[in-house]
């Protein structure tokens, strides 16, 4: 009887170390998180909303991007951010795919900022830029997908660089966010979103960056891409291009508004020959003159009409000869063409009803040695309105330049000796001749940054970048 | 043809611009404050490459604190290149100087599009900050004085001396020297003496606005030489300024002394007057005994007590010399020429002196750099640190040293190594964790539990 009791004790003891031992065993149960809750719940819905999806990678991000560094910006930082969120992720129409290029102030060097007391470490980029990137419009409500179509666009266009939308689709597809029906439809928007940025950008008459961007999306692009799969978007979205650039061509020529100053663009490597090509084209920025040559439409009138014209682009080309090499100022150039359409305007008005050769002229018989000698009498008219025309200028140049005749020489001489210095380096180097639009673009970019600053006041700035544009 | 253009455009339109200043002469007269503004422009214009203008902050009176720097990437700190500093004018009466980096900013840039070997590689390999006037309210009131003045009359010592608020801007500076003393006696850091900086200044009432301007610049730049234009007198001075027990002259030695030194001699030896040994003393009852080869230290000369100078060497890695280059405060214009022959060569000189001593990086085992890592040298009580990239210039005479390299968490590491008098030794560091040490050791300790239990069988 005893064993059996030691028995059952014995049982019964076995049995309660064997409910401790396992309870003891059995893993705690860890509460039940907010995180567990809502991952739970992710897994349960299968579409959300995209502001929601981008909401939470928004807070997810965030959490991130405290650790990046600058560098790292653009698209990597937000597919981090986006890998590390939610897998799940069907989306109606746009992947929820953002960017940010939230600028964390760099420690390195504080010449950027002329602030005195406060945050002396915020670097020269992260205070001018505002966020184009960031992910909630101006009134703090989440973007919608045509937004983010929009902002990649513009995104694109500002770098010049279609690759960044090509970075992009190809890691959300490496990482299973999207799939490749919607990077093409992604890519169509966006295609479509561009070109009408462009379009709408060149009717704005910004026509360097135009051409600086149908250069640029001419560009192959990197080669993070997944080859295959990519090719043959890529290569419609070229193709969407190459009659963007045709567009563009055609609108400029159609332009007839461009002030004088973009001669210089055009003209600027080609010397001093008047190719008959473009020739109107020139001609196209004197309004007034181009009316007087219209005037002159009757078949008696032609050869006249011929004479004008000729005169007048060689005289053209005679104030960029001087510019180039120094016997005026460009500004002086710029001004003295401006004001003889300005001039011509007037002499035509003034001289309306009467006929439009004057009958005699005391004027001498300098003029061009190659031009007919029947043309003197235009060449005399002519010759008298730029006599009237040097008297204007030079009522209004000294009122242009009195405040600062010795500083515009003085910068003037700098920048000269600057493209000098250019244009012996490179041929020293063997390189191709320097870049003159990228030095114009950075000088420009440099001198409005100067301004802010208070280092050059703004006439200043103006004077040093007619200075270049002329150039 | 000719004909043509000639009556076309006639003598109304051509103002002709004069081609005569290609040659790059510098011409030698003040600048006031738009002039000097135009002149750093206009050197800026000619050499956008490789300048850059900007500004630490403003006057008290609303005058932009002006810096030209130079090197082949402005605004960039380049992991390696060390960085310097002239600065002029800081007594706005004392004017040579200021003329003398606008005149300097000019040389360099023609020098450089000339293809001056030195020069070129200079720049390339230095960040060079020029900061013509500190002390540009200052100055304007200095040079209207001047100029009512007939020539050759002799100015006031101090019209202009002070900033607008009549602060003496070379007083001006925490003294950190009272300090470093305190801590020689009793124990405590050898550097970098001002700990939570930035907010100490911004609160701090009684430093000017050009005083706190220079602070936060020396603060957010890794500066490693620099120099303080004065006039006055003719000599280099170094630290440290302000003497041990407060007595009016003493030699007040710093750890760096022997550098110090060198440092001024390099500027000195190249200015005939300023090494002259017979050079008369400016003033007839002037005492310059403490001056020998030019050089002299500011204790020994005479104390001074909240200065620039010693403030750039104890509370960062920056040493700093100053240099008093004219007897006459504001001299004539017609000698300003003269001035810029005099200290040409050692302007230049002694900004290649920045290439001296021990350089490089100090890093983790994985090549991470370790940034504000210190850097000590045996025998040498003044500790440098680590820039951001974990990149160190420390300074040093020849010699054989022992430097270490260590940062919180990690061992520290000695190397040994042979200085010559230039360019700079690299030597660079790997620094390795203590948690790393602590996961060997631990691996080792396994392999020996492992070896163990498998010979004993169990």
């Amino acid at each position: 009887m005893a064993s059996k009791h030691v028995g059952l004790f014995v049982l019964f003891q076995l049995l309660a170390l064997n409910v401790v031992s396992q309870t003891s065993a059995f893993p705690t149960p860890t509460p039940a998180s907010a995180d567990d809750k809502t991952v739970y719940n992710r897994q349960l819905t299968e579409e959300r909303p995209l502001q929601e999806q981008i909401a939470e990678a928004d807070s997810v991000k965030a959490a991130v991007q405290s650790a990046e560094s600058e560098q790292n910006h653009d698209d990597f930082t937000m597919l981090k951010s986006l890998a590390e969120g939610p897998k799940s992720k069907e989306t109606t129409e746009v992947p929820a795919k953002k960017r940010d290029d939230q600028y964390i102030p760099d420690e390195s060097d504080s010449t950027k900022s002329r602030r005195l007391a406060e945050d002396y470490d915020s670097t020269k980029n992260g205070m001018d830029y505002d966020d184009p990137e960031s992910f909630r419009q101006i009134d703090g409500t989440p973007l919608t997908a045509d937004a983010i179509v929009q902002k990649i666009a513009n995104k694109i266009y500002e770098e010049d660089d279609r690759g960044v939308f090509d970075r992009i689709v190809s890691k959300l597809l490496k990482l299973g966010l999207i799939t490749e029906n919607q990077a093409d439809t992604l890519e169509y928007k966006v295609a479509e979103a561009l070109q009408d940025l462009i379009t709408k950008n060149a009717k704005n008459n910004e026509i360097e960056d135009v051409d600086q961007e149908a250069r640029g999306a001419q560009d192959d692009e990197d080669s993070d891409t997944n080859a295959d799969t990519w090719e043959p978007p890529r290569r419609r979205y070229e193709e969407d291009e190459d009659e963007e650039d045709d567009e563009i061509e055609d609108e400029v020529d159609r332009d007839a508004e461009e002030d004088g100053d973009n001669i210089w663009d055009r003209d600027a490597e080609d010397g001093n020959e008047v190719s008959p090509e473009d020739g109107l084209q020139d001609l196209q920025y004197f309004p007034n003159f181009y009316r007087l040559l219209k005037s002159l439409n009757s078949e008696q009138d032609t050869q006249e009409r011929e004479t004008l014209i000729t005169i007048m682009k060689t005289l053209i080309d005679f104030v960029k000869m001087m510019v180039k090499y120094g016997t005026i100022t460009p500004e002086e150039g710029v001004s003295y063409l401006e004001n003889l359409d300005a001039m011509i305007a007037m002499q035509t008005k003034n001289k309306l009803g009467k006929p439009l050769l004057p009958p005699e002229f005391t004027g001498p018989n300098e003029k061009n040695l190659d031009e007919d000698d029947n043309t003197k009498a235009e060449a005399a008219k002519m010759q008298k309105e730029y006599e009237n025309l040097k008297d204007s200028t030079k009522e209004e140049q000294p009122s242009a330049e009195t405040n600062r005749p010795g500083k515009s020489e003085t910068y003037l001489e700098a920048i000269r000796k600057n493209i000098e210095w250019l244009k012996k380096h490179n041929k020293e180097e063997g390189k191709d001749d320097y870049d003159l639009s990228k030095l114009k673009d950075f000088m420009d970019q440099q001198v409005d940054s100067y301004i802010e600053k208070g280092i050059i006041a703004k006439d200043e700035g103006d004077t040093i970048k007619r200075i270049y544009s002329s150039l | 043809m000719k004909h043509f253009l000639a009556v076309v455009f006639g003598a109304a339109l051509v103002t002709l611009v004069s081609a005569a200043g290609t040659d790059g002469a510098i011409s030698f007269e003040y600048h006031r404050y738009e002039e000097l503004r135009k002149a750093l422009v206009s050197v800026w214009l000619q050499c956008p490459t490789i300048t850059r203008i900007y500004t630490i902050g403003e006057s008290f009176e609303g005058r932009e604190l002006l810096v030209l720097e130079m090197s082949d990437n402005p605004g960039t700190h380049e992991p390696g290149e060390p960085e310097f500093k002239y600065i002029a004018n800081m007594h706005g009466n004392e004017a040579v100087g200021r003329e003398l980096l606008i005149y300097l900013a000019q040389y360099l840039c023609n020098q450089y599009q000339q293809g001056n070997e030195t020069i070129i590689d200079l720049i390339h390999n230095t960040r060079i900050h020029l900061m013509p006037s500190m002390n540009p309210d200052g100055f304007e009131k200095a040079a209207s004085q001047v100029k009512k003045q007939h020539p050759g009359e002799i100015k006031d010592w101090f019209v202009g001396r002070s900033n607008a608020q009549g602060v003496d801007l070379n007083r001006n500076f925490p003294d950190l020297d009272r300090i470093i003393y305190i801590n020689e006696r009793e124990g405590g850091a050898n550097n970098h003496l001002l700990q939570n900086m930035k907010k100490a200044v911004d609160e701090n009432t009684k430093l000017a606005p050009e005083t706190k301007a220079v602070i936060h610049w020396i603060m957010d730049i890794p500066f490693v030489l620099s120099a303080n234009l004065h006039g006055g007198d003719v000599v280099a001075n170094y630290p440290y300024d302000e003497t041990r027990t407060g007595s009016t002259h003493e030699y007040s030695a710093s750890p760096d002394d022997v550098m110090f030194k060198s440092l001024a001699r390099a500027y000195s030896m190249y200015n005939p007057v300023m090494s002259d040994p017979h050079r008369a003393p400016c003033r007839k009852n002037d005492d310059d005994s403490s001056f020998k080869d030019g050089i002299t230290n500011g204790g020994a000369w005479y104390s001074v007590p909240g200065g620039m100078q010693d403030f750039n060497y104890l509370s960062s890695n920056c040493f700093e010399i100053t240099l008093e280059l004219s007897c006459d405060k504001f001299p004539n214009e017609e000698t300003l020429k003269s001035y810029w022959e005099q200290n040409r060569n050692s302007l230049v000189n002694y900004i290649e002196q920045v290439h001296r001593g021990v350089k490089g990086f100090v890093r983790d085992l994985q090549g991470n750099p370790i940034s504000n890592a210190t850097v000590s040298v045996e025998g040498i009580d003044h500790d440098i640190t680590t820039a951001k990239d974990g990149d160190y210039w420390r300074l040093l005479a020849p010699g054989n040293y022992k430097v270490a390299a260590s940062a919180p968490g990690y061992l520290t590491v000695i190397k040994k190594v042979a200085v010559p008098y230039s360019p700079a030794t690299r030597v660079d560091f790997e620094l390795e964790s203590l948690m790393e040490r602590k996961e060997e050791e631990r691996e080792e300790l396994m392999d020996w539990w492992k070896m163990m239990s498998e010979t004993l069988n169990f």
